[in-house]
């Protein structure tokens, strides 16, 4: 991750298809596509696992069914708690096999399709459920040196609380955080950097106009106007704001403004330098 | 093993509103899916198949649209599907359903156990299962928790009951209804899913199967609708209780002894 | 039978009443059909009748006369101490043949609703599931069967007119028994299971029965049910402690079940059992769909929240907003013990 930082690398978000997609083929394709643009330039192709608790393909079976060719360093995985045991090590072998090392463990979203980890599964005995502390510790147990392991961290929940959570991350294992999406900035996300100044952090930035959607979730009322919110001008002053800070791109069009965040970062950093 | 797994294509329902007049459910985004319990039927017939060998043929009856419930079980596993549709089969009843399946099972020949899903949720009848297993004359075993062991034509299921469970040695051929309890689905995979997209399903009419048109559809259901009504509105208005732990306690019990019901 | 004609519908006659019997004991439901037995067939001027099968039988016959019944169709066979459904349906099958009843009903249990499906369709007649309403058509005598579909959102109003019997299942709790009349008495018929109908297909090896702690949520006039909010098998226990004070049973969500808090046969819902509680107090449920639908026809809805927006909280006849850590064990305070 630090050198994702150093190197101005974006963390760009993909969603696989969902499993009830009923144009797969166009999806698989428009999958395809952004999955080989994001590697021309360079960036780290992030993909989802069920966002949302919707279901969707896998980001390593996407990659091994469609032949796609990940570049060493820039890919990254999200994996959460609701799989099989037998899903998760199939996950976590391809992930080795592929050299994909990025992965951000995450408690997730379940559904009623979705089965979920149980604490017996990843050998935790503590605990009722599994969240994402359980599954670091498995993955770090089971594949020792293999992986970096990110999580993820919630400005908007009660701040004691996801605090405490991240004392608990970071020593299951944990070895950078990508926050929620952060609007310009937010007080909670310097607290994070005061308190973890040697751990890497990407601040996430949403790139969709749909403000109500960043809403919906992070589970907290965002208030910022829907009429004036501009996604490329936040990415800005995200920059700005947290200069050493990688940055996680959310909903990002690939249409038109794809091109308008190219370059974007070094533009900023030389602006600011400038001045 | 050669078994056949009976799926159903309902309307399934994501989100709930309380009509704050009626208090009654308005159900929102609406999409057809496959009958939940039918997902764990598919997936007990394909773990047994991948234990001890065999077919798994996935079967529906319903409109042309309902083939996406095959494709999804053949995705998780089953080897074919088979499309029971027609305008005769309409307005079929459990009586005419477990009729038209049975048909058909006699029609695939040599099945050694039908899986069913323990109901539909939108009719939640639970009859077609051992409407189809009284059809056939076979055994059954409904409300199935565990299938412990299945060889040498006997199969052994866990029933569940009310008072506690049993466990049943059952001669095959046989028909079985499943619970929730027995198994998590699997998720299909895009290789499963791609190769769902590739097979034909065959498509068999009331000719195909055999079937006395007198004994399908309308004409083969005894059971007629005479009307449907909305449920009677919940009634009055929620009584919202935020003081103290026990004030809402006191006031609660209270309600509960005026109202007759402590 | 198809009876398509006045004639072949009028050598069908009587109500009967299949009891419903675990552990060799008849349960409440056998009387609550009984008294809703009673009532159709006083529209139909026509006998009640009750057809047991079990085991160990004596001394519970008399009572069924005092419920309401006129004639008792008992079978006391040493096989039907377990449930062997294909058996059971073999002489159920008979019966009607032999009888004619022009209306059956049963309980809608697990073991009602595996048995009777296969009786209706080897004696070729309707049958219609967790009815809610029965009632005689003046016009015609056909019995009206009221049930809920597509989880309660509708009331379906089925007849069964070209064949009979008239079959339906009833969920223990809809009906309500009669006041035992003591002075009631009737006729007892014994019947056999014949050897031919003794089916090889099936071999009960083992019963588990745990009467003592039956999860009958079907049966419970207090449902005490936790979902997420509940945060673990401790929590339960709070529950359970609420549910001991008013006889009542434990239920759960989806999620509950789902996180391994709670057994499965405590699941209420779309994928669990559908309940019709007097009182139903739902503890950190929010109220997915899924488990509205397998609820919302108790009588008097409590929950209990962090949260006054969700779901549940909007249907419920009493909204408590707080901790259920707290206001569980002021409950249980408030109720003194029996």
């Amino acid at each position: 991750m630090q050198h994702h930082i150093e190197n101005r690398i974006y963390h760009v978000e993909v969603l696989p298809p969902k499993q009830d997609s009923e144009k797969l083929e166009a999806d698989l394709e428009r999958f395809t596509n952004k999955f080989n643009r994001v590697m021309d330039s360079g960036y780290c192709c992030c993909i989802t696992d069920n966002a949302m608790g919707n279901l969707a393909f896998q980001g390593t079976e996407m990659i091994e069914e469609l032949e796609l060719e990940p570049k060493p360093g820039l890919v990254m995985i999200h994996l959460n708690t609701f799989h099989t045991k037998d899903d998760l090590d199939r996950i976590l072998e391809s992930c080795k096999e592929m050299k994909i090392e990025q992965l951000l463990v995450i408690s997730g979203d379940g559904s009623d399709r979705l089965p979920k980890l149980t604490p017996a599964d990843v050998g935790a005995t503590d605990v009722e459920s599994v969240t994402s502390v359980e599954l670091l510790r498995y993955i770090r147990r089971e594949y020792p040196g293999v992986f970096e392991l990110g999580v993820a961290f919630n400005p908007y929940e009660p701040e004691e609380h996801e605090f405490a959570k991240m004392e608990r991350k970071i020593d299951a294992g944990a070895s950078f955080i990508i926050t929620q999406p952060v609007i310009d900035n937010h007080p909670v996300v310097d607290k994070l950097l005061e308190k973890y100044p040697d751990i890497p952090v990407a601040v996430e930035a949403w790139m969709s106009k749909n403000i109500g959607l960043l809403s919906e979730a992070v589970g907290y009322e965002v208030a910022e106007d829907p009429e004036s919110f501009n996604p490329v001008e936040t990415l800005k002053n995200l920059h700005r704001n947290y200069p050493r800070c990688g940055v996680y791109l959310s909903l990002l069009g690939f249409k038109k403004q794809y091109d308008r965040i190219t370059g974007l970062w070094e533009q900023v950093q030389s602006e600011e330098v400038a001045s | 093993m050669k078994m056949v797994v009976c799926v159903k294509q309902v309307p399934g329902t994501h989100d709930a509103k309380i009509d704050p007049e009626t208090k009654r459910i308005v159900r929102e985004g609406i999409k057809a899916v496959m009958n939940p319990f039918d997902t764990y039927a598919v997936e007990e017939a394909v773990k047994i198949k991948e234990k001890s060998g065999g077919e798994v043929i996935v079967m529906t009856m319903g409109p042309p649209r309902a083939e996406t419930v095959l494709r999804e079980a053949i995705s998780v596993g089953a080897d074919a599907g088979i499309l029971l549709s027609g305008r005769a089969f309409g307005g079929s009843d459990t009586w005419a359903t477990s009729y038209a399946l049975a048909k058909a099972i006699e029609k695939i020949g040599g099945v050694d156990l039908v899986l069913c899903g323990k109901q539909a949720i939108d009719g939640d009848t639970a009859q077609v299962g051992p409407g189809i297993a009284a059809q056939l004359g076979w055994a059954q075993a409904t409300y199935v928790m565990e299938i412990p062991e299945s060889n040498n034509g006997v199969i052994t299921t866990r029933r569940m009951h009310e008072d506690g469970w049993d466990l049943c040695e059952i001669t095959l051929p046989a028909v079985l209804t499943v619970v929730k309890d027995i198994n998590q689905p699997r998720v299909p995979t895009l290789k499963g899913r791609l190769a769902a997209q590739k097979l034909d399903i065959p498509v068999w009419s009331p000719e195909d199967i055999g079937a006395d048109e007198e004994l399908i559809g309308l004409n083969g259901s005894p059971t007629r609708v005479v009307k449907t009504n909305p449920p009677p509105p919940r009634g009055a208005e929620t009584l919202v209780l935020n003081g103290s732990p026990s004030e809402s306690a006191g006031t609660l019990v209270r309600e509960l002894r005026r109202r007759g019901l402590l | 039978m198809i009876a398509n004609t006045d004639e072949a519908r009028t050598g069908y006659r009587n109500v009967w009443v299949v009891a419903e019997v675990l552990g060799g004991q008849i349960q409440k439901v056998t009387y609550e059909l009984l008294g809703a037995a009673r009532s159709l067939a006083n529209d139909r001027a026509c006998e009640v009748w009750c057809v047991v099968m079990g085991h160990g039988l004596d001394g519970q016959i008399e009572p069924l006369f005092h419920g309401g019944a006129d004639v008792v169709l008992a079978v006391d066979e040493p096989r039907f101490a377990e449930f062997v459904d294909e058996d059971m349906a073999s002489v159920l099958v008979r019966f009607v043949d032999t009888h004619k009843p022009e209306i059956v009903l049963c309980g809608a249990t697990t073991r009602g609703r595996a048995l009777i499906p296969r009786v209706a369709v080897a004696a070729n007649c309707g049958l219609t599931a967790d009815c809610t309403g029965l009632s005689i058509d003046p016009e015609n005598g056909d019995l009206l069967q009221t049930r809920p579909a597509f989880g309660g959102n509708i009331m379906a109003t089925i007849r069964c007119s070209n064949h009979r019997p008239q079959m339906a299942t009833v969920r223990p709790r809809v009906m309500n028994a009669l006041p035992a009349d003591t002075g009631r008495t009737g006729r007892v018929i014994r019947e056999q299971l014949l050897e031919s109908e003794k089916s090889t297909l099936k071999k009960v090896v083992e019963i588990f029965q745990d009467t003592e702690n039956a999860i009958n949520l079907a049966d419970a006039r207090f449902i005490i049910a936790g979902g997420r909010g509940v945060k673990g098998p401790e929590g339960f226990q709070l529950l359970k402690r609420l549910a001991e004070r008013v006889n009542g049973a434990v239920g759960a969500s989806r999620a509950a079940v789902d996180s391994g808090w709670v057994p499965y046969n405590h699941q209420v819902g779309q994928t669990g059992q559908t309940v019709q509680a007097m009182v139903y107090v739902a503890c950190g449920i929010s109220g997915q769909i899924q488990h509205l639908v397998g609820m919302q026809s108790c009588d008097y809805i409590i929950a209990i929240d962090k949260d006054p927006d969700t779901p549940l909280m909007q249907l419920a006849d009493v909204a408590i907003v707080g901790d259920l850590f707290e206001v569980l064990p002021e409950i249980v305070r408030e109720i003194p013990r029996t």
